[in-house]
């Protein structure tokens, strides 16, 4: 059962109502279920924002770092153990923002990590700051004339190296989020998942939506699925795109 | 067997005989050369893993990761490189990671004087991360101290189940003595707690209490808790009680440390010593009862007053302080600076 991989006894979860990270923690302890993975063979760990505290709510071995250092903290734990599958989850801030660097370099040396990098293109947990991901022009409450800057292309990012895996997904579309999961799992190197989710109470609600649901229903219109073996997603296109599984 | 050997160099050996099997770090000199010992070791044994960082921040929170994991683990620093670890050391005293960091200082602050030796962080040792939390700090003044207190400080880390700091300098850092680290004996403290991968237990940075349960909101909890940290600390301490006490009744006591204590070797007809080894929890009986023996205290440091605060306010009396700074020390320099301060007391 997924749930015996969740602390259920800890919930209610310390998630605004209409958020999307419960999302991503049900098809994430589903995909874990479905590959067998458990306390022996597997450990969480999570960066600081909302995203971050999904750790604490897995009933196996869970870190939670300090903010943007779980790809260092993940690599550590790999090189000791590398039986290990460790995943990572964190907010677009933590791992863009404050953890760039250890991006960049965890990229480079295509650690096998799967990261799912839950991307609400904002601040949320600090009160709705304007952050990497922001859409130019998007107000936040640190850029109440909309964000000034183009947002990072995580996909371009992710693309540099000869071996990449990026997949783009949203919190609406639950079974491909899930395929997503479990597909970085497997994925020998490093691997990154972008998840389109929603923060309706610190960007939604300024954004003119009503509900958290509104914000899915958002994702629903907005996102096509690419098609299978594309080498690149457009904007606004779900589906992955990866390269050299082939090599050691 | 006998042989020359560097500071940077016992204190790799005093790791690796400790159990160390993970080391992540950032090039820094003065600390570099133990970086290099450890790609070296990675390359012959599998069992030793090395990760050259992209930078600090990402070298501390590695070894924190290979710690849980079930590695010891390691870096090594210098001054700016511990200033951008701290963070990462006060959480690694919140979730319970034992670990060590060493610092071979040199002139600060920011990029100072790279490298001249200096004692500029000592407070920083004790005081450089967020909030309070109690390090165990260790401070060699020769080859053979830095291997033996390389293994006491990862018999401290886990015992005490926190980063422990091993400061050197750079002047003790690249000190060559003869010694026989092979032939010193040492006892190592076997790891306790269950790597990674074998039960639901959650590490955070959170004030959390036994169970792993996030307390935030609990105040009397939180004092209860700090209180409890300490006492920790303290008896894992209370094993290393480490210094060195050069009686002179009748002279001057002269409190100093690292490689100045090494310096004013010539002086040590005319004064009395007292080497603090273990530098932080400050030896408070023994700093004490000590410095009731001698009518005047000089502390003999290379910043500017650090540890002499410390110690008056453990001494409860005024102290002669001595500063010897920018990082060129002789017994000369030093002997001018004495006789400065104590002709303007």
């Amino acid at each position: 059962m997924f749930k015996d991989l969740l602390k259920t006894h800890l919930f209610p979860t310390s998630w605004c109502p209409g958020c999307g990270i419960g999302g991503i923690m049900a098809q994430l302890a589903m995909a874990m279920d479905e590959m067998g993975l458990n306390q022996s063979n597997s450990v969480v760990v999570g960066g600081i924002g909302c995203t971050g505290r999904m750790a604490g709510y897995f009933n196996l071995d869970s870190v939670y770092t300090l903010h943007g250092r779980t790809l260092p903290v993940a690599q550590g734990i790999k090189m000791v153990n590398p039986s290990l599958k460790v995943i990572i989850i964190s907010g677009d801030g933590d791992l863009a923002s404050i953890g760039g660097n250890h991006l960049i370099h965890a990229l480079r040396r295509n650690v096998d990590l799967a990261v799912l990098c839950n991307n609400n293109e904002v601040y949320g947990l600090t009160g709705g700051q304007a952050g990497p991901t922001t859409p130019q022009g998007t107000p936040t409450v640190s850029s109440p004339d909309g964000s000034p800057y183009e947002p990072l292309n995580l996909q371009g990012l992710l693309k540099t190296g000869s071996r990449y895996f990026y997949a783009r997904t949203t919190v609406y579309h639950q079974v491909h989020l899930k395929r997503c999961i479990k597909e970085a799992i497997q994925w020998p190197g490093f691997a990154f998942v972008d998840i389109a989710s929603q923060c309706i109470e610190n960007n939604g609600r300024r954004l003119g939506f009503k509900t958290g649901y509104e914000m899915l229903a958002m994702f629903r219109d907005k996102y096509k699925r690419a098609p299978d073996g594309v080498e690149s997603l457009a904007p606004l296109e779900i589906g992955l795109v990866k390269r050299g599984e082939e090599q050691p | 067997m006998k042989r020359l050997v560097q500071g940077n160099e016992a204190v790799f050996a005093g790791a690796v005989k400790a159990g160390a099997t993970y080391f992540a770090g950032y090039p820094i000199s003065p600390s570099s050369e133990i970086l290099l010992l450890a790609a070296q070791q990675a390359a012959r044994s599998p069992d030793f893993h090395f990760l050259q960082a992209e930078d600090e921040l990402a070298a501390i929170n590695q070894v924190l990761g290979a710690s849980l994991a079930g590695g010891k683990a390691f870096t090594a620093t210098s001054g700016p490189g511990f200033t951008l670890m701290q963070e990462a050391i006060g959480w690694g005293h919140q979730a319970e990671v034992p670990c060590v960091v060493i610092n071979v200082q040199r002139v600060g602050p920011g990029t100072g004087m790279p490298t001249m030796p200096a004692q500029g962080d000592i407070l920083q040792s004790q005081y450089g991360s967020s909030g309070d939390y109690y390090p165990i700090v260790f401070y060699p003044n020769s080859v053979a101290e830095c291997y033996r207190l390389t293994v006491a400080a990862f018999n401290a880390a886990e015992e005490s189940l926190s980063p422990v700091v091993l400061l050197s300098d750079s002047f003790v850092g690249h000190l060559n003595e003869t010694v026989d680290l092979e032939a010193m004996e040492v006892e190592v403290v076997a790891r306790q707690r269950p790597p990674l991968g074998t039960g639901n237990r959650f590490f955070t940075g959170l004030v959390h209490d036994e169970e792993g349960r996030i307390r935030t909101a609990d105040a009397l909890f939180y004092q209860s808790w700090l209180g409890k940290v300490r006492e920790k600390r303290d008896g894992v301490a209370a094993r290393y009680p480490f210094y060195e006490h050069r009686e002179r009744p009748g002279h001057d006591l002269i409190i100093a440390f690292g490689i100045l204590s090494r310096v004013i070797a010539p002086l040590l007809d005319d004064f009395a010593l007292f080497r603090p080894i273990r530098i932080f929890p400050p030896l408070v009986r023994e700093l004490r009862s000590i410095t009731q023996e001698y009518r005047r205290v000089i502390v003999l440091e290379a910043n500017d007053g650090q540890y002499a605060q410390v110690v008056e306010g453990i001494v409860h009396r005024d102290v002669i302080r001595v500063s010897v700074v920018g990082g060129r020390f002789s017994a000369e320099r030093v002997t001018t600076a004495l006789k400065q301060a104590l002709t303007s007391v």
